[in-house]
């Protein structure tokens, strides 16, 4: 954990805008698939080619190949390049990157091939939301392989955050492919990621920019400069909310329902709060632990009325480049705008235990029904966003949704407060892999009953939880906050190499073996990663999407 | 010989251990029954979590203290089952985020059996949700707290309460003011949340039907903020109102009460039973309570021939040195001594599942203080279901009268009427220890 000044990829982000001139749209590639081009040196050999869809591939194999081959996939990309922003990258990747680093760690490539285990990856061919693509080259990848490599045997697939969703698609789809996977902060289906996206999206417009256009973006370079315009907004917006935290201070360019609201009493930080309840964002945050205040009397309202708040601005702040992105990449590629929220209940995303835990952070019960108040559907200054019909359909039967179904031994790994994929996405996983766990066990039981002999069922999904430490806020000596970055357990993608070499060693072992290691060795090693743990009894709330 | 069989032994169950947690092919008959968590053959290991230090710890951070009082007279007189009780302590500053982190360490590293007395209504939804005590059947006994939801067992299946429910205690106080005060404009403070909201429904038309001329909802917090609490005087005082109901925690009430002093506004108090004890708070605070009516469930901490009082007394003078025994004191004590009752009835083979069991099926037979009876049983996890009225003298304790006779009212958390309770309370076992 390093302290530093606050800063958040969509501050950096949003400041280098001004240096926009042109934009240039990317296009997939239609290259044609190409035979793997080897240089042939020891003790380590790369080969690089092209799958059919145009996707760049490399594959990095040691000499002591021993005929396991990782396939890693990797996260969300930009589909549109953006001078000085974005640029779209589609080279090959073939492991994450440690902490620090972009284009892959190599120390855990080495760390792969020193075990004699083959790397792999693509670029894929398309970027932004492109599970459906990613797993058809992903098919064709292992294929390309196996050719060349006639002695493989085993393929783990690894990816993580919209890698992590690719790898958890392709372990439903091609169980027959692969032998163990390692799913590390996946994006949810897009339903419930969409709705976690345009949640706080639509819901920052609502009380405290309604200026801002979110949907109908213009085609092509327009609409980019109309998602830009809209990024600088909400970066405007956080920028005031952090400013007003003490005196609840709204911003000025909020909406006359969130005036009424800021006339009526309600700080602007309570709302912030309520809008991170109800699209479920973390209310942990790096800097924020919610349990420590400054050595003065605000010690304990400090954690209760002001730390929610601001570690849901922290996170707001990490996720909204990938919700605007998210979210334009998916109109284009829609035609249209497929999500629709015309129907949506926020006060039943509001839950009976936020309302309780968060009460004096959301000051009280009437500030609380009044905020629900104005995001009524009834209520003309709080527009609900009409999704198109063609585009609602075309999403529905092209796209790809995760069924979080278990079918060959897989790891997952996820921070605790993540605010680009929330623990919920993989606590649902988890919990529904229970029940079919205990479906098992309980014909394993049934059929015991018959042979005599009980064969206990294997548990085939382990999931290590990238946690926080106890505490970790900090507060200088006049009792002001200290932003600290790289907090355990918060963050995005936010791992050590310890914790990857754990997953690494996890994966390869249930290759291998056919199950997951749940020994005593194990667990040590998971303790010696530190900040990581297994724990099938911690409970994250679901993505607001779902309903259990 | 004994060495080498009991290593061969100890060899085997390891490799079999590694075996079941791998694979594999094992006859079911080998699983054998294991020792539960946080009791062995001499010990029973329970915890707490609530805040010590804090503006919400006064008078609360002396529970602990009061149980590890009784809990060690118990264990100087033997112990449950041969068993000695300790008790973790971990403090959580009334924090809801702190309170799941302690109470995960207090079950996965400090192994304790159960979770007993822990405070907050906002706290304890935070852990049986977090920490997901239900689906691992974890108890958490005896909280401190009236929310009525707690009632709900399939969302809490392994949690109880002590207190009676906040609805209970509004719809007596309901018929106490409008009995008292008939005629009179009673106007009403209450915390704007989960608590405040049982007490509105013990008001409403369906339960206590008892009106307010002004109703002022503060949110938790807010009460420490300079000039709010005065700008409640304003309305209170505007509105006409006479008699006062306060329906909030102990700041709350300490702050309404200095800010009333201060505006010359006098009327008749009838304050909660959770933030009526200022006077302990603040000594200061007594004069501005004397005579001010409230609430409670136990006997007056100040009474000289209550035998629970006096036992209670006696061992707190003996086993908590220095601490002085008031109503905190008394609360804590009586928490220990039910305690020690659930885990009697739980048998020698105590385990989680029978010690909530043992108080589904006997808790609400358990002897104590209390001059109401517990309600616990296999539809109920509320405690206590009454309260008797009495007034603050001049020392700032509260008393039913100059002759400590009490007269309970009991009803539930529904419809149901406010009537005099019937209960005849146990007495005290001989040596105040549980049979």
């Amino acid at each position: 954990m390093r302290t530093t000044s606050f800063k958040s990829r969509a501050f950096a982000l949003v400041s280098t805008t001004a240096l926009l001139a042109t934009l240039v749209v990317a296009s997939p590639a239609n290259a044609a698939a190409t035979d793997p081009v080897c240089d042939g040196k020891t003790p380590v050999q790369t080969c690089t080619g092209t799958t059919s869809d145009g996707a760049a591939y490399k594959m990095v194999v040691p000499a002591t190949f021993n005929g396991t081959v990782t396939i890693w996939s990797h996260g969300f990309g930009g589909n549109t390049t953006i001078p000085g922003v974005f640029a779209v990258d589609s080279t090959a990747q073939i492991a994450p990157n440690g902490p620090g680093q972009s284009g892959g760690s190599p120390e855990l490539v080495k760390y792969l091939t020193d075990k004699g285990v083959a790397v792999m990856g693509s670029g894929f061919s398309t970027q932004g939301w492109n599970l459906d693509e990613a797993v058809k080259t992903n098919a064709e990848l292992i294929g390309i392989f196996k050719a060349k490599f006639t002695t493989t045997t085993k393929v783990v697939a690894w990816g993580y955050s919209m890698g992590g969703g690719i790898t958890q698609a392709f372990a439903e789809q091609h169980p027959e492919l692969i032998s163990s996977a390692a799913v590390m902060n996946p994006v949810d289906a897009w339903g419930s990621q969409s709705k976690y996206f345009i949640d706080l999206l639509w819901l920052m417009k609502t009380w405290f920019d309604p200026s801002i256009k979110l949907t109908g973006y213009a085609a092509g370079a327009p609409g980019d400069m109309q998602m830009l315009g809209d990024l600088q907004k909400y970066t405007a917006i956080l920028t005031a909310l952090k400013a007003g935290v003490a005196t609840g201070a709204w911003p000025t360019t909020s909406s006359a329902s969130g005036k009424a609201l800021q006339a009526a009493g309600i700080p602007s930080r309570s709302a912030l709060l309520m809008i991170g309840r109800m699209a479920g964002i973390s209310a942990q945050s790096s800097s924020f632990d919610g349990v420590t205040g400054p050595a003065t009397t605000a010690f304990t309202a400090w954690p209760l009325a002001y730390a929610p708040a601001l570690a849901t601005l922290e996170n707001i702040a990490g996720v909204l480049g990938y919700s605007l992105l998210g979210a334009r990449d998916m109109q284009n590629k829609m035609g249209g705008n497929s999500f629709d929220n015309q129907k949506s209940d926020y006060s039943k995303q509001l839950s009976d235990e936020d309302r309780t835990v968060y009460n004096a952070g959301l000051s009280g019960n009437t500030a609380i029904a009044g905020m629900l108040q104005t995001l009524s559907p009834l209520n003309p200054d709080a527009p609900r966003i009409k999704g198109d019909a063609a585009a609602i359909a075309k999403s529905a039967s092209t796209m790809y949704e995760n069924t979080g179904k278990i079918k060959v031994p897989t790891v997952m790994m996820i921070g605790q407060h993540d605010p680009v994929e929330p623990a919920g996405i993989v606590q649902r996983i988890s919990d529904l892999y229970e029940e079919d766990f205990a479906a098992e066990k309980a014909a394993a039981k049934k059929s015991a009953q018959k042979s005599g002999a009980y064969m206990a069922p294997a548990r085939k999904l382990q999931v290590l939880w990238a946690t926080t430490p106890k505490s970790w806020s900090k507060f200088d000596a006049a009792g002001s906050p200290i932003s600290i970055a790289g907090t355990p357990g918060t963050g995005h993608t936010n791992f050590t190499t310890a914790h990857y070499k754990t997953l690494i060693d996890t994966m390869l072992s249930a290759s291998a073996n056919g199950v997951l290691p749940w020994n005593g060795a194990q667990l040590t090693k998971v303790y010696k990663a530190k900040n990581l743990k297994i724990d099938r009894t911690t409970l994250y709330p679901w993505m607001k999407y779902y309903t259990k | 010989m004994i060495r080498t069989t009991r290593r061969k032994f100890l060899v085997a169950s390891a490799v079999m251990a590694a075996t079941a947690l791998s694979l594999s092919v094992m006859p079911a008959q080998a699983l054998s029954p294991r020792s539960e968590v946080g009791v062995t053959l001499s010990t029973i290991k329970l915890g707490i979590t609530l805040p010590m230090t804090g503006s919400a710890s006064y008078g609360y951070n002396q529970l602990p203290g009061a149980m590890k009082a009784y809990f060690d007279y118990v264990n100087a007189n033997g112990g449950v089952n041969g068993r000695k009780i300790s008790l973790v302590v971990k403090n959580d500053g009334y924090l809801p985020k702190q309170a799941i982190q302690n109470t995960q360490d207090l079950i996965a590293k400090d192994k304790v059996l159960a979770v007993i007395g822990a405070l907050g209504t906002a706290n304890n939804k935070a852990v049986a949700s977090a920490v997901n005590l239900g689906r691992r059947g974890i108890p958490s006994l005896f909280i401190n707290t009236g929310f009525s939801g707690f009632n709900d067992r399939k969302a809490y299946p392994t949690s109880s309460t002590i207190l009676p429910s906040y609805i209970m205690e509004a719809k007596l106080m309901s018929k106490f003011v409008k009995e008292t005060y008939p005629g009179k404009k009673v106007c009403l403070l209450y915390q704007d949340d989960d608590f405040g909201d049982d007490a509105l429904v013990g008001f409403d038309k369906s339960h206590g039907n008892l009106d307010f001329a002004v109703k002022v909802a503060y949110p938790s917090l807010s009460q420490g903020v300079a000039g709010v609490p005065d700008s409640w005087i304003t309305k209170f005082k505007a509105g006409g109102c006479e008699v006062q109901v306060v329906f909030g925690v102990a700041s709350a009430t300490l702050y309404t009460v200095l800010a009333a002093a201060k505006a010359q506004y006098a009327p008749k108090w009838v304050l909660g039973s959770v933030g009526a004890d200022i006077g302990s708070i603040n000594p200061a605070t007594v004069p501005y309570i004397i005579g001010a009516t409230s609430m409670s469930f136990m006997p007056s901490v100040v009474d000289p021939k209550d035998e629970y009082v006096v036992k209670f007394k006696e061992i707190n003078t003996t086993y908590n040195a220095g601490a002085k025994f008031n109503s905190w004191a008394l609360i804590g004590m009586n928490t220990a001594f039910v305690a020690v009752q659930a885990l009697k009835a739980a048998g020698k083979n105590l385990t989680r599942a029978s010690l909530l069991a043992a108080i589904d099926n006997s808790g609400s037979k358990f002897a104590n203080a209390g001059l109401v009876p517990l309600n616990y049983s296999k539809t109920s996890n509320v405690g206590f279901n009454g309260y008797w009225f009495g007034t603050f003298n001049k020392t700032g304790d509260l008393v039913p009268n100059d002759t400590f006779t009490y007269t309970p009212y009991t009803t539930d958390s529904g419809t149901g009427d406010v009537v005099k309770s019937t209960y005849v309370r146990p007495a005290m076992p001989a040596k105040g220890l549980p049979n």
